[in-house]
């Protein structure tokens, strides 16, 4: 007998909710796992049967990390690979710079692509599929070029590499957006005597701003947790926060997860910041194609 | 004062399509044009050149006698508006109505003065506060001509103004532009594919076809004396009947001979080549009776309450369409026979160009 359109209503939804409940799971465990290790004293870490919740939670992870506090009075055997804070401004500095390069040129770029058709279709798509290949390809050939200029190291070589990297993507994105302004609107701008720069100010980037806002946070996540090129183009003065992230983790510094997950949350913590600061924008945003009319 | 001359205008988008060709054509100060045509015909490329958004291929575009070719959109004293109405989505409606005085750095007290003003003038006074997404279509097209308005243009462009409102609301956005018109006195410059605005709103219309100019005249030059097949068929609701055939001609006498009949044409037509032809007739000038030219069975009966349409299945590729006053007690297979008025009828060459003069 058939099942009657209530019955098989609910068995999709059940189906639907249990399949939305497991990838759940699969998703936010590690988030989950990562800050119960941070709150963990050492001999949890590696405990087995595995600690979910801390029996003695503890902040020294944190305090070690963050701060020069050390529960160990005469051991400094992390110390030298405490730079967090260095690591922290380098990532700041590096990201928001390529991040905001790559929006503005990529923007820019969008605009002469969507009304003036600058770069073609395949010039377009060219130019995606280049970003397709991976870095590991490029990266050896450009730490040579980059040791020759000087850029090693540094913390505008890295600038350089990132903005140049997601510019593709950011010109993919800033267009959709602009695509979906209406030519007919700037035009009656134009026609009531807005020059083309006042057109852009006035009429355009309001009505891409989310677009805009939404681009800059996926180009800031893509920047901020980079780590093959950091690791390559970058040897001890400039170390971004993935690769000091990595450095918890070696031959000569053992496992240390607990402060390892301690460091993992505080990068995060910016972006989820930025996020929450700009979440209105990013509802509208990433619904591409949702501009208000 | 703004009299517009268009003189070759030529637009070509890349190197095979001609949008324009070698258009000519002078606008009056104060008039009511309106072009028409199908759509891509380039009436709206023609506008698009007016307003400075195209460059031309070629020609020159002046205005009371200056050449326009070279200045920017917004330094041509025009007003324009679109099909889309294309409102600032993020502004209100007074800051929508403020953008033009205030690029023309008017004082803040003065616009605000004109904002009211205008909005008052096409009775959207209520809806300053609002965002145009609030505001329905026909509101928004007020709100549109209030934009155009503030800032005096000598000429407005209008394309396909009305395009996109309901049918009731476009009749009376039909008689609000008409009204703006006879007010302001301006030079108006108006699109559409919609040959009953054309017809209702214009001092002169333009007819383009294929990025050229087919007839211009006033509505009644364009109804009553079309000079092409093309023209005829385009104006007119219902349009006119067209019936294909052949021109013979025996004793001096024309006549026009299709599988169904043969029609003995009037006089005027004498002139006529003999060869393959078609033969126009508007359904206002058809009579049904008992006998007729054409003897057909009444295959549809469409009331439309004032009058009534009546298609006949004559055998050609349309059916074959009079009017009768009134609600006709005629049933769908009646047979009836049909008159055609002498003095009304049109004949076309095969080439589609109209040949002699009845009336």
């Amino acid at each position: 007998m058939a099942m009657s359109r209530a019955r098989k209503k609910t068995v999709f939804e059940v189906g639907r909710y249990t399949i939305l409940v497991i990838w759940l799971l699969i998703v936010a465990f590690p988030m989950f796992w990562v800050i119960s290790t941070s709150f963990k004293p050492d001999h949890e870490w590696f405990a087995w049967p595995p600690v979910y919740w801390s029996q003695e939670p503890t902040l020294n992870n944190y305090l070690n990390v963050w701060t020069d506090y050390s529960e160990y009075e005469d051991t400094q055997y992390i110390k030298s690979l405490q730079k967090p804070w260095i690591a922290l401004r380098n990532s700041l500095i590096i990201s928001l710079t390529s991040t905001f390069l790559a929006v503005g040129f990529g923007a820019i770029l969008a605009y002469g692509v969507s009304r003036y058709r600058i770069l073609s279709e395949t010039r377009m798509f060219q130019l995606l599929m280049l970003r397709m290949v991976p870095p590991i390809v490029v990266v050896a050939p450009l730490s040579l070029y980059y040791s020759t200029l000087g850029l090693l190291d540094t913390v505008i070589g890295l600038v350089i590499v990132y903005f140049l990297t997601t510019l593709p993507y950011a010109v993919w994105m800033t267009k959709s957006f602009i695509d979906e302004v209406p030519r007919e609107v700037e035009q009656a701008a134009m026609i009531l005597g807005a020059s083309r720069w006042r057109t852009i100010w006035e009429v355009v980037l309001p009505l891409v701003r989310s677009g805009l806002v939404a681009t800059f946070l996926f180009i800031l996540i893509l920047t901020w947790s980079e780590y093959l090129l950091a690791l390559i183009l970058s040897k001890t003065e400039v170390v971004t926060l993935p690769v000091e992230l990595s450095k918890y983790e070696g031959s000569t510094e053992g496992r240390v997860y607990g402060r390892q997950a301690a460091l993992a949350v505080g990068v995060t913590i910016p972006l989820v910041i930025i996020g929450v600061f700009i979440r209105k924008h990013l509802a509208r945003g990433f619904s591409f194609g949702m501009v208000r009319r | 004062m703004a009299r517009i001359e268009l003189q070759n205008l030529r637009k070509e988008f890349g190197r095979s399509v001609v949008a324009v060709k070698d258009l000519s054509l002078t606008i009056e100060d104060g008039e009511f044009l309106v072009m028409v045509g199908p759509s891509g015909c380039g009436k709206t490329t023609t506008l698009r050149m007016i307003a400075g958004f195209e460059d031309p291929s070629s020609g020159e575009i002046r205005m009371d006698g200056a050449t326009v070719n070279e200045l920017e959109p917004g330094d041509r004293n025009l007003g324009m508006v679109f099909q889309s109405h294309a409102l600032f989505p993020h502004k209100t409606v007074a800051q929508n109505i403020e953008f033009g005085p205030r690029m023309q750095k008017i004082e803040p007290e003065t616009r605000r003065r004109r904002v009211r003003e205008v909005a008052e003038m096409v009775r959207i006074a209520h809806l300053l506060d609002k965002m145009p997404g609030q505001c329905s279509g026909g509101e928004s097209q007020r709100v549109a001509l209030a934009r155009t308005l503030i800032t005096e243009p000598d000429t407005f462009l209008l394309d396909e103004p009305l395009s996109s409102l309901d049918a009731k609301l476009r009749r009376e956005m039909r008689a609000e532009v008409d009204r703006l018109h006879q007010e302001l006195g301006k030079t108006f410059i108006y699109v559409t594919h919609d040959q009953e605005e054309a017809m209702t709103l214009a001092d002169r219309i333009v007819v383009m076809r294929a990025g050229e100019i087919e007839q211009v005249g006033t509505p009644l030059e364009i109804y009553s004396d079309p000079v092409s097949l093309f023209v005829a068929d385009f104006f007119g609701s219902p349009s006119m009947n067209l019936i294909p055939g052949t021109i013979e001609k025996s004793d001096g006498d024309v006549v026009f001979r299709n599988a169904r009949t043969s029609i003995s044409l009037p006089p005027a037509f004498s002139g006529a080549e003999p060869g393959p032809g078609t033969l126009g007739i508007r359904p206002e000038h058809l009579t049904v009776g008992t006998e007729g030219e054409l003897v057909e069975k009444i295959h549809l009966v469409e009331p439309l309450g004032k009058d009534t349409l009546l298609y006949f299945d004559y055998g050609g590729e349309d059916d074959l369409i009079a009017i009768v006053d009134g609600v006709s007690s005629y049933r769908a297979g009646t047979e009836l026979g049909i008159r055609f008025t002498p003095e009304h009828l049109f004949l076309f060459h095969e080439s589609g160009r109209r040949i002699g003069r009845a009336g």
